[in-house]
Formats: C-alpha cells, sequence, structure tokens
C-alpha cells in the first residue's frame, strides 16, 4: 500500500521553473589587448613573431607555442590572404533557415603563419574554393570595437 | 600560503577599467533557464501547500511520520505507506537571528530563521523557516507556534506559501 501506488492526480506544482542570471565577462589578455586596439584604432592586423622558431603567429600571442619563448616582437601581418577551409551554413544556432547561406571560412593572412576564422561576404556560396584569395573588409573607424567583427568579412579579391 | 604573496602576476584591473573602455572585454549572458522537476512526493507537499495545507507521509514498518515527504523510508528503505495532513503548527527546535541578509545587508531588525518541529510528526521532524510577528528577544527554544499564510490568491505551490510561524495565541 505505498504512497507511490496511489498517484491519482497529477499534480499542479510539477516543475519548479528559474534562471540562473549569469554574465560572464572575459577579457582580451595582455596580447589580446594590443591586438585588438590596432585593429580598432588602425584597422591593421598585428602578429607576433618567434625567430628561432621562424613563426608569426596570428592572433598575437605572448609565447610561442612550440618552444614556450616569451614573444615580445610584434609585427604587421597582411589584411589580405588565401581560404584554407571554409564551410557554408544553411541554418543558423537555433536552427533558423540562413538565406542566404553563410560561408565560414579560415583565412590564412599573407606574412603570416596564422590566420582568422571570419565570415567571408561579397561571395557566390558556389564560387568558393580553398586557395581562394581574399581580403579583410574592415567597418569604419566610428563601428569599430576593438573586436574580431571590427572586420566585417572577407571578400574576394577582384581579379 | 597565500599570505606570502603580496603581489600576484597579472594585470590588476577596476571596475572602472571597463566602464571607461580601458579594456577589451567580452560579455556573454548565458540563457540558463531550468525547470526543475519536483518529483511525486515534492511534487504533491507543494501542491498541498498552495491548498493552504502542510502534508507528511508515514512508515507503518517504523512506525514514523516525517516532513517533508518522500516517496521511501530511509530508515527501512521500503515505499512510504500512506499521505498523513498535519496541523500547521509545531515546536521552535533551533532558530538564527540573522543580523546579515544573504547579499551582505546589515539589519537593524533581525531576520528569524528557524528549525520547526510540526506537530504530528513522529519523532518530532522539523522543517526549515522564518519566525514573525515576535520579539526577537522573546524566541525560546520549545516555543509553541502556528503558521502564518498568504492569502489562497497569493500561493503558488511554494514554502514561501506560509508567510511566517508565530508564536501561538493560546500559548500554555
Amino acid at each position: 500500500m505505498a504512497i507511490l501506488e496511489k498517484v491519482d492526480k497529477l499534480h499542479r506544482v510539477i516543475a519548479w521553473p528559474g534562471d540562473m542570471p549569469i554574465t560572464g565577462r572575459y577579457t582580451a589578455g595582455i596580447a589580446g589587448e594590443k591586438f585588438f586596439r590596432t585593429i580598432k584604432d588602425e584597422a591593421r592586423i598585428l602578429g607576433t613573431r618567434c625567430e628561432a622558431c621562424g613563426l608569426t603567429y596570428v592572433p598575437a600571442t605572448m609565447f610561442c607555442e612550440r618552444c614556450f619563448a616569451e614573444l615580445d616582437e610584434w609585427v604587421e601581418v597582411e589584411s589580405h590572404g588565401t581560404v584554407f577551409t571554409y564551410t557554408v551554413l544553411h541554418r543558423d544556432l537555433d536552427e533558423a533557415r540562413l538565406d542566404p547561406p553563410a560561408i565560414l571560412a579560415y583565412v590564412k593572412l599573407d606574412g603570416s603563419d596564422g590566420g582568422l576564422v571570419h565570415y567571408l561576404g561579397e561571395t557566390d556560396p558556389q564560387a568558393v574554393h580553398i586557395g581562394m584569395a581574399v581580403e579583410a573588409v574592415f567597418k569604419d573607424a566610428a563601428e569599430r570595437q576593438g573586436s574580431i567583427l571590427d572586420i566585417a568579412y572577407f571578400r574576394p579579391v577582384a581579379g | 600560503m597565500t599570505q606570502k604573496i603580496e603581489k600576484f602576476p597579472g594585470v590588476y584591473l577596476r571596475e572602472s577599467d571597463f566602464r571607461e573602455g580601458r579594456v577589451i572585454f567580452n560579455e556573454w549572458k548565458p540563457n540558463a533557464q531550468y525547470a526543475w522537476d519536483a518529483g511525486v512526493a515534492i511534487g504533491r507537499y507543494l501542491a498541498e501547500l498552495k491548498e493552504g495545507r502542510l502534508i507528511g507521509v508515514h512508515c507503518r514498518g517504523c512506525r514514523r511520520t516525517v516532513i517533508p515527504p518522500r516517496n521511501f523510508c530511509e530508515w527501512c528503505f521500503r515505499p512510504m505507506d500512506d499521505w498523513v495532513t498535519l496541523p500547521d503548527t509545531g515546536t521552535v527546535n533551533t532558530f538564527s537571528l540573522c543580523y546579515v541578509t544573504w547579499d551582505m545587508q546589515y539589519l537593524d531588525v533581525p531576520e528569524i530563521s528557524a528549525v520547526i518541529d510540526i506537530d504530528g510528526t513522529m519523532p518530532p521532524v522539523g522543517i526549515m523557516h522564518m519566525l514573525g510577528d515576535v520579539d526577537p528577544d522573546a524566541v525560546r527554544i520549545g516555543m509553541r507556534v502556528q503558521a502564518v499564510w498568504k492569502p489562497a490568491e497569493e500561493r503558488e505551490g511554494s514554502i514561501l506559501d506560509i508567510k511566517y510561524f508565530r508564536p501561538m495565541t493560546n500559548d500554555k
């Protein structure tokens, strides 16, 4: 004669809803601060150089991933490069249709050993290919906030 | 260990650095909503609170009545046998005078949290709640108290449907 056998009505209080109001703050870090400030103030992309390994890191890092040396040599890298890999997105994070589809690409920047993941704009999804030459399109100075989105997108290099 | 470190490595930041744009940062507010399933036993407990009643459960093997309800007797591991409607009166088992709120605000008049052994539970079992309508200096272990309920239209199926417990008016 357990109470479990006598569940004869659904309780009106079945679930207790709530939410966890959390705000997270993520700072760019020491290298990130300089990297994004330069994008914001000067529309230039910087990398850090490890002379011993012969590598230029983009985004700029504080230390070399190969030899762990602290990097303090900052160099400007080109804001154009080539598509290393890409994905054409037909749905957004909430499964809504994206029309036209968005194109995300890892753009390997000329003059560096790194690159940036970003959107491709002014681009026909059918025409994207690995190795496609693209250039960054920066937003106007007034709109730049020190974010990766200060670059609006990368577009194919004309000609 | 930390007393030996005078200054931690890193860059010290203040709120004003963020507000005045000296630091580049991302702000992220996750949509962290949840619905916690009350379950059979607590679901009924909350539903009864909404009706203005306290309810417990009884184990015939242990001859024990407890509140809040649970599906299984934790002494003998058998399913609980019966639902028992309990009076909304009890005895103060222990209490605290809290001069600080959970978010560090100081209070002149303390909030009084207490464990109140509910009449009808055997052996006496308490629930946590607040005491009100009472002089903090007059609270005693063993004090007889009764629940003060919210009006029916304000009750929502929560332990807070009881506003607080106050000294019984016909106290012996």
